[in-house]
């Protein structure tokens, strides 16, 4: 203990108090070097981007379909990381209860489409509307709550939110579920298909991807960034804080419901466990978080690198793949506490793998 | 004509505890308000309650007349009412101007966009000789820079009312010239500023009232001079057997010497949470 | 009215086993801030442990404790010293993520260990009931709720009378202070992690006592250890206690009055509401006025 004390060059943070989050929201640590640099790394990453779209609008002639499931898998857990990323990531404020707005969507679009004979597009406008609404009516409350008694707060939210769609079995099945009429007669709207929906989540995908490169660099992004660093200054430079947060709520629900609304589609048949699984809600996290959070890049790298493991672990080690995934997740956290974007953006800076710095960076 | 900043009987308890009591103060355009008085005396709790962190129990806010009591912060803000915190707060996250350019972007009416707030964030830099730190991070700059960074941030919301929560702490005698300094020059452009400062020799330079607390309090309101020889003050900063210490030794200089040292307060570092 | 009673009854043991769950749950986070995700995880732990003690030794599950405790205290500890130290510093959904990470670690060990079927402790006295003027109690009932206050003492008087008890206490108000008075922060850390599995290690034999258990369930006192621990106020052992009490009643009347499965959103009702009307707990002291001059 005291070897690590003594060490020259790092000196033992000064204000080290036990709770450092329950007064101010919680921050990032600084991030070096803010602007300079960024414009050679954003153009790679948006190079990637474009690199990723074009492959992703030849998937349907190059790949089997079951890859092409996949595919929509990752391209959903990719959009729903970045919702994540505006509450979450730029904000700050911690969200876990996010699922909720998937599975509102998702019983939205099954309630519309089976009980009241809508169309698929009606339907999706309603749910994202939805989303954004309930993301207001939960946020009033909720956000005045800081650190873990927001995650806290949202997590209960959502669980009790399922509780409800469980128990009005006339309106949403219950627990027996409620299919989507898909085929037949009674289909509203004709299935899409694998490759519909694989471009319905690519679709969605660009969208949340331009949306938060928007936001990133608009005053809305810069009034997020401010209130997540500190929030009692922000207010004090004129930010309406309340507002500020609320509207990044709305944004993040809307996301997340038409993601949900798109995924509900493609099941046909929709159970609230699932919908409003709490897993839904710590991938959206763990994706952002690994891939780097409030980053615009980061979600994407995220959400597709893990998803894409997860698959491979599914596929390869059926018995062992949550059990896996849970060790990865632990290791991921400890070794790459500010997401792989920025460890990869240090490693070209410094010219070496800065994994000791990762891991002195939190550590007691 | 209406002052810049009225405050009448502005009052928080915390429990039990009367935080601020009572305190009725006026600041014209182009004044400075000096406000002084031990750890824990309320000051920057004072603050707190007139730029809306806290709302008030009891009293008035008032800025050019407007009643702005119990308001939010960016309301107060809107008002063009800026501050800095005692503990800086800078937006760790973003560079130098822009942490300047949040201030210009939303406190200004109306706001302006990014880019036209990079500007105002770079005029103010300019302005306080910051422009050579502009592209850096917060944490990497000097203390003296830190504490013109605040300065900095709250001069971008273009306020006529300025609060500077000991906006000298920490600096070394020739560091504190400059920042006195800008100070005199935005009262000449007619900001009413108000300074809750433990440098006594910032207070005696730019003040041209000085407001005392004790414990919440109005101990004594008066012009700087008057008030920093007067022996409660000393008492109630010094404590007791320090005044009377000096009192005998002031008798036997036999003059009227300067009565609270010049140097920083007796505070130790860091005066976070006190009461409540 | 029987029916009334007999919930009233039933709440009030359900509670206090539940507030054994709980208290280690609400030490951590009164004193490192961190909300341990793996806490449901680590009380099945216990009672699987306990379980396997009674089908091969047949230990009965109250005396098993005398090797569940030590052995869980020493798994929470190399847990702290060797993970979640490394994260404490971290924002807070770092340590959510690392310590959900470790509930799927736990939760999927088990499954891969037990199977997901449910299991439950059976003793000799495991039927028998005492009849009380209409309401019927399981002596095993009793008996966990009896150990479960006797625990909950122990664990007051340890935090109160004890010099690492009084560390733990030191090191949650400040931790810079309890270094610069010569406290190793890694070892009281993990001695408070230790004692919080240790203990729920000790509710999780309980549960097996006198309910069934499969890993699925250990999210489900997680969550209700986080009510209980916003109910009482952070690491408040006395307030865990009364959260304990009030969640079991509310949920076993709950039950009497609402169909379904709704009866388990009252807990989230009651968890949104307290966060948002009083944060700091019904016991504990109010958080945000201490920003008087920050």
């Amino acid at each position: 203990m005291a070897a690590t004390s003594a060490r020259p060059g790092m000196p033992e943070s000064e204000s080290e108090s036990a709770h450092p989050e329950l007064g101010a929201p919680t921050t990032g640590p600084p991030k070096a070097a803010p602007a300079g640099r960024t414009t050679a790394s954003q153009l790679a990453g948006w190079a990637l981007v474009l690199g990723l779209l074009v492959i992703c609008l030849l998937a349907p002639k190059l790949f089997i379909p079951s890859f092409l499931r996949t595919l929509s898998a990752v391209f959903m857990f990719a959009t729903l990381a970045q919702a994540w990323n505006i509450i979450g990531g730029f904000t700050g404020y911690p969200s876990f209860g996010n699922v909720v707005f998937f599975g509102l969507g998702g019983y939205t679009i099954a309630v519309l489409m089976a009980r009241s004979h809508w169309s698929f597009w009606p339907a999706l406008v309603v749910a994202v509307v939805l989303g954004a609404a309930y993301a207001m009516l939960i946020g009033i409350p909720t956000l005045r709550l800081k650190g873990h008694y927001f995650a806290i707060a949202t997590l209960g939210v959502a669980e009790g939110t399922r509780e409800i769609v469980l128990n009005v079995p006339k309106v949403t099945g219950g627990g027996a579920g409620i299919t989507v009429p898909a085929v037949g007669p009674s289909a509203t709207t004709s299935y899409p298909g694998n490759t519909g929906f694989l471009y319905y989540f690519l679709a969605l995908l660009v969208v949340a991807m331009l949306a938060v490169y928007a936001i990133a660099r608009s005053r809305f992004g810069f009034a997020l960034r401010a209130i997540n660093q500190d929030e009692d200054a922000a207010a004090a430079a004129g930010i309406n804080t309340t507002r500020m947060k609320i509207a990044a709520f709305m944004v993040s629900g809307a996301i997340t419901a038409a993601a949900g609304s798109i995924y509900a589609f493609q099941q046909v048949s929709i159970y609230p466990d699932r919908l409003f699984s709490v897993d839904i809600t710590v991938l959206m996290v763990i994706m952002a978080v690994i891939g780097g959070s409030g980053t615009v890049i980061g979600p994407l790298v995220g959400g597709v690198g893990l998803q894409f493991l997860s698959e491979y672990l599914r596929q390869n080690f059926t018995d062992y793949h949550t059990f896996i995934f849970g060790a990865i997740i632990i290791v991921a956290v400890v070794l790459l506490p500010e997401g792989a974007v920025r460890f990869a953006s240090e490693t070209v800076r410094q010219r070496r793998l800065p994994i000791m710095d990762n891991l002195r960076r939190y550590r007691l | 004509m209406t002052a810049a900043l009225e405050t009448r009987d502005l009052s928080v308890r915390f429990g039990g505890l009367k935080a601020v009591d009572g305190i009725s103060v006026t600041v014209e355009d182009g004044r400075v308000l000096g406000v002084i008085g031990p750890n824990g005396a309320g000051k920057s709790t004072f603050i707190n309650l007139i730029t809306g962190q806290i709302r008030p129990t009891r009293g008035k806010v008032l800025v050019a007349g407007r009643d702005l009591t119990g308001a939010k912060p960016w309301k107060i803000a809107a008002a063009r009412v800026a501050r800095t915190f005692q503990i800086n707060k800078p937006f760790r996250g973003l560079s130098v101007r822009d942490n300047v350019a949040i201030g210009a972007m939303f406190g200004a009416p109306g706001g302006g966009s990014v880019a036209k707030a990079r500007g105002v964030a770079d005029e103010v830099l300019e302005r306080l000789g910051l422009s050579g730190v502009a592209e850096l991070g917060p944490t990497e700059l000097s203390v003296a820079h830190a504490q013109r960074l605040e300065v900095a941030k709250a001069l971008a919301l273009r306020p006529r009312v300025l609060f500077l929560d000991e906006a000298m702490a920490g600096l070394r005698p020739a560091e504190m010239e400059p920042q006195l300094e800008l100070i005199r020059e935005l009262r000449r452009e007619g900001l009413a500023i108000v300074v809750v400062e433990h440098v006594m020799r910032a207070i005696r330079s730019v003040c041209d009232t000085v407001l005392v607390m004790q414990e919440g309090r109005e101990l004594l309101t008066g012009p700087p001079d008057e008030v920093l020889a007067d022996e409660r003050v000393i008492t109630a900063y010094l404590g007791q057997r320090y005044a009377e210490r000096q009192r005998a030794e002031r008798a036997e200089a036999g003059g009227s010497g300067p009565a609270v040292a010049d140097q920083v307060g007796p505070r130790p570092e860091g005066e976070t949470r006190a009461p409540g | 009215m029987t029916p009334f009673l007999q919930a009233t009854v039933y709440g009030l043991l359900q509670g206090g086993l539940l507030a054994l769950v709980a208290v280690g749950f609400s030490l951590v986070w009164g004193v490192m801030n961190v909300v341990n995700l793996a806490h449901g995880a680590l009380a099945i732990t216990g009672a699987y442990f306990s379980w396997q003690l009674h089908e091969s030794l047949g230990l009965d599950p109250v005396l098993s404790l005398v090797v569940v405790l030590p052995v869980m205290f020493m798994v929470g500890y190399v847990i702290q010293r060797g993970l979640i130290n490394l994260v404490v510093n971290a924002p807070i959904w770092m340590t959510l993520l690392l310590t959900f990470g470790l509930e799927a670690l736990i939760v999927n060990g088990l499954l891969l260990a037990f199977t997901g079927d449910f299991r439950s402790t059976r003793t000799g006295y495991s039927t028998n009931t005492l009849a009380l003027g209409g309401v019927r109690i399981p002596y095993a009932r009793l008996i966990a709720f009896g150990l479960s206050l006797l625990l909950t003492v122990a664990l007051v008087l340890f935090i109160r009378n004890t010099k690492m008890g009084l560390a733990i206490r030191a090191t949650g108000m400040d931790r810079t202070a309890a270094r610069l008075m010569g406290m190793n922060v890694r070892h009281v850390y993990a001695v408070t992690f230790g004692t919080a599995t240790a203990l729920a290690a000790a509710a999780g034999s309980m549960i097996g006592l006198v309910g069934t258990f499969t890993p699925v369930v250990a999210g489900g006192y997680t969550l209700q250890s986080f009510v209980i621990a916003v109910l009482g106020g952070l690491g408040n052992m006395w307030g865990a206690l009364a959260g304990g009490l009030v969640l079991g009643l509310a949920t076993a009347w709950g039950a009497l009055y609402l169909s379904g499965t709704l009866v388990n959103a009252i807990a989230f009702g009651i968890l949104v509401l307290v966060l948002i009307v009083r944060p700091s707990g019904l016991l504990g002291k109010p958080y945000y006025e201490a920003r008087a001059e920050a």
